[in-house]
């Protein structure tokens, strides 16, 4: 006889089993489908297209009126199944009870909304089924109508490139610092981010929404950073929850989900579960692939057959036209994993295999998937790739080859592209200069005046005369960053303004690093450039710091820290001096006067750092920066306020030369000193930059030294105010932070550059003016005390010792 | 909106019914000179043999006016104008051509020219879209009988990513609309689903210089562009190196959508010199078909469109009658 199975829920698992079900034993039960949604099943990832308008409807129904009738499946399609009452054996729906013999619960997720204020107004939505769908395509009609899609996942972004695409102005909203955190590593989830503002979506990343607000409907969407974003919908795209309450009333067996054993069976042993309602050993299902899987054990287990169900690794891929992703498996850094990498920033591609022993664990790749099938393979199926380790990365084929031709770039720049900065030399003129017979260097520099003053551009003179002259040109090697990259500093330093480069990972990826991160060589110089060129866009990143400046503070030989706060010009006043005294009775610490006129507290422990920062906050000191790539120290002389030599109030100046430059990173440190008259108490004539002050005014030098080397500094220039003085000191400044190479102080950067291209730039004020006005801007951002952000309860927290004894006890 | 269950055939109509494009042929450059390299004129022979006759200079003509320029053109009305074959057209009934030239790089590799009639009752639109100050403008177009939408078309534009166009040109890949009636862009939404648009093929078309166009060919139910249409995947990153081609999208009069998303990164393939298709890969020419058995699924014509990306074929349009 005929048994009656009852089906709630017409998803893509039920649907799935129900095939399956039919192919074994088309006539073994008697089939009566629910599903709250007025239809049957159709295929629900294919929503994404149908948003988008490139696909209809149609076509992604997978079961018609005639395939239900040609099975005699009873539909009851609109009906949301209310209880299951498991004596009696029966469902109940609102138009009437049906009894069961077997029953299977296919009742799948509903989107996660955030509970946030104003999550109920209308123009909410999510994305989940055709009522959905058909919202945002209603609100989409608008003329400039405004979508705000919180979620930068995989439904998020399917959303937000489909409303694009139907012509609406799209801001996607992610929590996370970059794109599909969960699938994508932040160089492949840069290259999404960029391919979704190609497409006119704006995204915003660390973006937290506080509130939805609007008078009866959305209006905005106001983020915790006090951002408003105007908005006619906001699609909530954040997660999904099991919808189980229908199987938790009726006491079934639950954990965060409708637990099943491997057989897709309940507590109960006549109903069953399938798809995303199911837990199974701890493990919740938000794709279709292990559903599927589950369907077809299903189908077995109803027809008595043997079937275990076991999850299997899982891939992802982004239905967005244009867009070519994949990832699947593990690809956290981790102790004994190793990663290759391959970058085509040309191409926009990415591609990168993580490989634990011998076995690929994970693999990301973007703007070439070709291979991902074959990789998802070997990732699956735990194959030994050791002997294929060399060429791996190439995939099936492999073609050893494929490597990036760092001339490439050059070859493609147009003949009005500027390669010369300084001299407005672009690259007609110089291939004109080469065709006019100039095969060298020099004689480019002679005729074209390229590469001519300041020399950061040689690099790319030099390319192009190879690719000009091909084998009649031999470049010279140029000396690499490290082993992440073939590009020196100057070219690093050019590229990232040239090409607008804005992130660590756009460097990695639009200049081809070769691993995935950089190392502790580069990063820091990275990280230096970044925020030196984009103060704006770029946030420093302290991961990419010497350990001296992420604690800011100067670790000693026996593991204690030294604390030096900043005494502007070197002054201080007597209450100061006393909070400094008491601060080193308190926290232990020795006091040593510095050679840059400050004082030092040596021995403080690392975790009671953020409590001695906040002692000297109190007393109104700040950091000092005495362990930074940065301005340092500005050293004074008492000059005419006390001094009988003294010419000018050195003291003063140094005061606020200081306070107009501290806090601003530099490629290396910086030292300044005014001294009041030649007698140079101050010794101003052996610092990076060093005023003398004279009777007919100022006299600024550059480039002095005394460590290793020592060196005189040389005469910038003379002038007769103050305000001069400022003015000359902070460009010079803002023009060793735009163009130094990192590590290299002011003395080594002007022996490349030459002294003489810094006073001609210098001497144009405009020039002087913008780089004043450009430092200011990056003063914005840097001229902040760091020990008043970490002194703070959340930051301190990082100081405290790994393993903390008395919290453990405590708890 | 809505969406109604009015199935497949609101995509592409398998009617009897006139189609929009009447005629299609191919011109390739042998030296200085395009000429004929195929083409399907249905019933116009005089027309054909005209055409087989025929050869243009670079500059001369509609087809040589599209290469020496190197852009898309839209000649509408021939009289008088530099079209070569004007008499014959005339008598066909033929009043309206576009030509399209197909490059790889710098190389031009086939001008592809479609011919239609003036009737009132034919609607469609052939459209070229060119990139000015960051947006898609109307650059020139023919619309049949749906003249309202014309006029709409001439005063819209497309930002990157919004529309047919835009997202065309946005994603550097050929798209296949389903649904133009709702939401395409708001105003020109609403006047294609009174012309009865349904179905949008849409196409960058990379020519040398700064300049970039997209193609756009809308096709209504009554006098449908195609029956069929295909998408093909040619690029390495997709196909791998081993070359071929993947059908990554498709809806079909007879057949249904030829797409199928259990089969991702399966699709079905074509092989260099297999098919028509496979001619496509192996010669890296458009391709016009007509009248030969083994067209898929029993179409009497086929119209096939490289399209380079970077000089590499990267995707294949088809379109069947
Ligand atoms: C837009 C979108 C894109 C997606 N893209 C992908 C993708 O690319 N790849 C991928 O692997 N996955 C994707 N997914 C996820 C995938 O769709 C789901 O994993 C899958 O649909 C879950 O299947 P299911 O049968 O468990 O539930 P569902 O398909 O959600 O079906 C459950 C059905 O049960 C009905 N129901 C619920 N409660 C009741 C009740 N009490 N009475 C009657 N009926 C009820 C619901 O109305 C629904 O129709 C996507 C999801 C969405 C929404
Ligand atoms: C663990 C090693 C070191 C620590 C913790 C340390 C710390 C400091 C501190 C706290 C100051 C005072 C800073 C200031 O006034 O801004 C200072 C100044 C100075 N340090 Fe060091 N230092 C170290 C190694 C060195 C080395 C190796 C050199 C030489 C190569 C050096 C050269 C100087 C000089 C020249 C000054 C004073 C410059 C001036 O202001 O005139 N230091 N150092
Ligand atoms: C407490 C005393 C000092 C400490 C702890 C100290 C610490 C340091 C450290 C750590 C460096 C290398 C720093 C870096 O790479 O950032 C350094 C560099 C230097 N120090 Fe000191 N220093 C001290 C005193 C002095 C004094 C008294 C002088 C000279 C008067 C001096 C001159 C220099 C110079 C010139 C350099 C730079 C060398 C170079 O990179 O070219 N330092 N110091
Ligand atoms: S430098 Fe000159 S002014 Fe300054 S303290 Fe020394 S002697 Fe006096
Ligand atoms: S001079 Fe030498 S010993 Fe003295 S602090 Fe500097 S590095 Fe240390």
């Amino acid at each position: 006889m005929t048994e009656k199975l009852v089906v709630i829920g017409a998803g893509m698992a039920s649907g799935r089993m129900l095939e399956n079900l039919f192919e074994i034993a088309p006539d073994a039960f008697d089939v009566t489908l629910f599903n709250a949604e007025p239809r049957g099943n159709y295929n629900r990832i294919m929503l994404s297209p149908v948003l988008s308008g490139e696909k209809s409807y149609e076509e992604i129904v997978t079961h018609d009126a005639a395939w239900y009738e040609a099975h005699g499946v009873t539909c009851r399609f609109g009906e949301r199944v209310t209880a299951i009452d498991r004596s009696r054996k029966v469902v109940i729906a609102p138009n009437g009870e049906v009894p069961y013999d077997k029953l299977v619960l296919g009742t799948g997720s509903s989107a996660f909304i955030i509970p946030c204020p104003g999550h109920d107004l209308p123009g909410v939505v999510a994305f989940r089924d055709l009522e959905d769908t058909t919202a945002m395509l209603e609100a989409s009609s608008g003329q400039g109508a405004k979508a705000v899609v919180i979620g930068g996942g995989l439904l998020g972004l399917e959303a937000a490139a489909a409303l694009r695409l139907r012509g609406m102005e799209v801001t996607v909203l992610h929590l996370a610092g970059h794109l599909m955190e969960r699938q994508l590593d932040e160089s492949a989830g840069y290259l999404l981010q960029k391919d979704l503002e190609k497409r006119g979506i704006t995204v915003l990343t660390k973006a937290s929404t506080k509130a939805i607000q609007g008078e009866g409907k959305v209006e905005k969407v106001v983020l915790e950073d006090g951002t408003v974003l105007e908005a006619d919908i906001v699609v909530m795209a954040v997660g999904i929850r099991p919808a189980v309450s229908v199987a938790a009333e009726a006491g079934l067996e639950m954990g965060r989900a409708v637990k099943v054993d491997a057989q897709m069976r309940t507590s109960d042993p006549d109903i069953f579960a399938v798809g995303e309602c199911v837990e199974f050993n701890g493990q919740l299902f938000g794709l279709v692939a292990p559903l599927y899987d589950q369907a077809k054990v299903l189908a077995k287990t109803l027809t008595g057959e043997e079937e275990a169900f076991t999850p299997k690794e899982l891939s992802t891929k982004l239905k967005v036209t244009g867009c070519d992703l994949f990832s699947a498996g593990d690809f956290a850094e981790g102790e004994g994993r190793e990663d290759i990498v391959f970058r085509d920033p040309a191409r926009g591609v990415y591609k990168r295999l993580v490989i634990e022993g011998e076995k690929l664990v994970g693999a990301v790749m973007y703007g070439d998937t070709a291979d991902s099938n074959w990789f998802f393979g070997l990732i699956k199926d735990g194959t030994d790739v050791e002997e294929m380790r060399e060429t791996l990365i190439f995939g099936p084929a492999f073609q050893g080859g494929g490597s990036v031709d760092p001339m490439a770039a050059v070859a493609a720049l147009p003949a009005d592209a500027e390669i010369c900065g300084c001299n407005g030399v672009c690259k007609g003129q110089i291939i004109e200069a080469i065709e006019g017979g100039a095969t060298t260097l020099g004689q480019i520099k002679a005729t074209t005046k390229a590469s001519a003053s300041c020399g950061t551009c040689t690099g790319l003179v030099e390319q192009v005369m190879a690719v000009t002259l091909g084998d009649g040109f031999e470049l010279p090697k140029a000396v690499n960053i490290c082993g992440c990259t073939d590009l020196s500093h100057e070219d690093v330093r050019r590229l990232i303004k040239s090409k607008e480069l804005k992130s660590q990972p756009a460097v990695w990826q639009e200049l081809g690093w070769k691993t995935v991160n950089g190392c502790h060589v580069c990063r820091p110089a990275v990280n230096f450039y970044l925020l030196a060129d984009w103060p704006l866009d770029y946030a420093d990143d302290p991961q990419s710091r010497f350990i001296n400046e992420r604690v800011h503070a100067n670790i000693q030989k026996d593991g204690t820290y030294s604390v030096v706060p900043r005494m502007f010009g070197g002054m201080c006043t007597p209450d100061e001096l006393i909070a400094v005294a008491e601060a080193a009775r308190k926290f232990g610490g020795t006091l040593h006067v510095t050679g840059g006129q400050r004082v030092d507290i040596l021995g403080i422990r690392k975790e009671d750092l953020p409590a001695i920062w906040a002692d000297l906050n109190a007393a109104g000191l700040v950091s000092g920066h005495a362990y930074s790539k940065g301005l340092r120290t500005v050293k004074t002389c008492v000059g005419t306020n006390f001094c009988r030599f003294g010419t000018q109030d050195s003291t003063g100046l140094g005061i606020k030369l200081e306070q107009k430059l501290w806090g601003s990173w530099t490629p290396h440190k910086v030292k300044l000193a005014v001294t009041g008259c030649p007698r140079n108490c101050a010794e101003a004539t052996c610092k990076d930059i060093g005023v003398v002050c004279v009777d007919s005014g100022y006299q600024i030098g550059v480039g002095g030294a005394a460590g290793m080397d020592v060196k005189e500094t040389e005469r910038l220039v003379d002038v007769k105010t103050e305000e001069e003085v400022i003015e000359w000191t902070t460009a010079f400044l803002q023009l060793y932070r735009e163009h130094g190479k990192y590590l290299d102080r002011p003395y080594k950067w002007l022996a490349k550059v030459g002294l003489d291209w810094v006073k001609e730039v210098l001497a144009d004020a405009d020039e002087r003016a913008a780089l004043n006005d450009r430092f200011e801007v990056s003063q914005s951002v840097y001229r902040k005390d760091p020990w008043a952000e970490l002194a703070k309860p959340e930051p301190a927290k990082s100081f405290l010792p790994i393993a903390d004894l008395t919290q453990e006890a405590a708890e | 909106m809505q969406l109604k269950g009015d199935g497949i055939m609101d995509v592409a109509v398998d009617t009897p019914a006139k189609t929009f494009i009447q005629v299609a042929e191919i011109w390739v450059p042998e030296g200085e000179t395009l000429v004929h390299g195929g083409g399907s004129y249905g019933d116009l022979g005089a027309f054909e043999a005209a055409s087989r006759r025929e050869s243009f200079a670079k500059g001369e003509g509609l087809p040589g006016k599209a290469w020496a320029e190197a852009r898309p053109v839209v000649l509408k009305g021939f009289d008088g104008s530099y079209f070569k074959r004007t008499e014959a057209a005339t008598e066909a009934g033929l009043t309206t051509a576009v030509a399209i030239p197909v490059f790889a790089g710098k190389a031009l590799k086939a001008v592809l020219v479609v011919l239609c009639g003036d009737d009132a009752n034919r609607t469609g639109a052939i459209e070229i879209w060119r990139e000015a100050d960051g947006l898609l403008m109307l650059d020139d177009g023919y619309y049949g009988a749906a003249k309202h939408f014309e006029w709409v078309s001439q005063h819209t534009h497309f930002p990157a990513g919004q529309g047919l166009p835009g997202g065309v040109w946005a994603s550097e890949t050929p798209m296949l609309m389903r649904d133009l009636g709702s939401g395409y862009r708001f105003i020109r939404a609403d006047s294609a689903g009174k012309a009865g648009l349904t179905t949008g093929l849409g196409v960058p078309i990379p020519v040398p210089g700064e300049n970039t166009f997209v193609l756009t060919l809308l096709s209504a139910r009554g006098t449908p562009i195609a029956r069929r249409f295909e998408l093909w995947d040619a690029r390495a990153a997709k196909v791998g190196k081993d070359g071929g081609a993947a059908l990554v999208d498709g809806i079909c009069a007879r057949e249904g959508a030829l797409w199928d998303p259990e089969n991702a990164g399966n699709e079905r393939r074509a092989e260099a010199w297999q098919g028509s298709i496979g001619k496509v890969l192996g010669s890296g020419l458009p391709v016009v078909e007509s009248g030969k058995p083994g067209l898929a699924a029993g179409y009497s014509s086929m119209v096939a469109l490289p399209i380079y990306l970077g000089g590499e074929l990267a995707h294949i349009v088809a379109w069947y009658v």
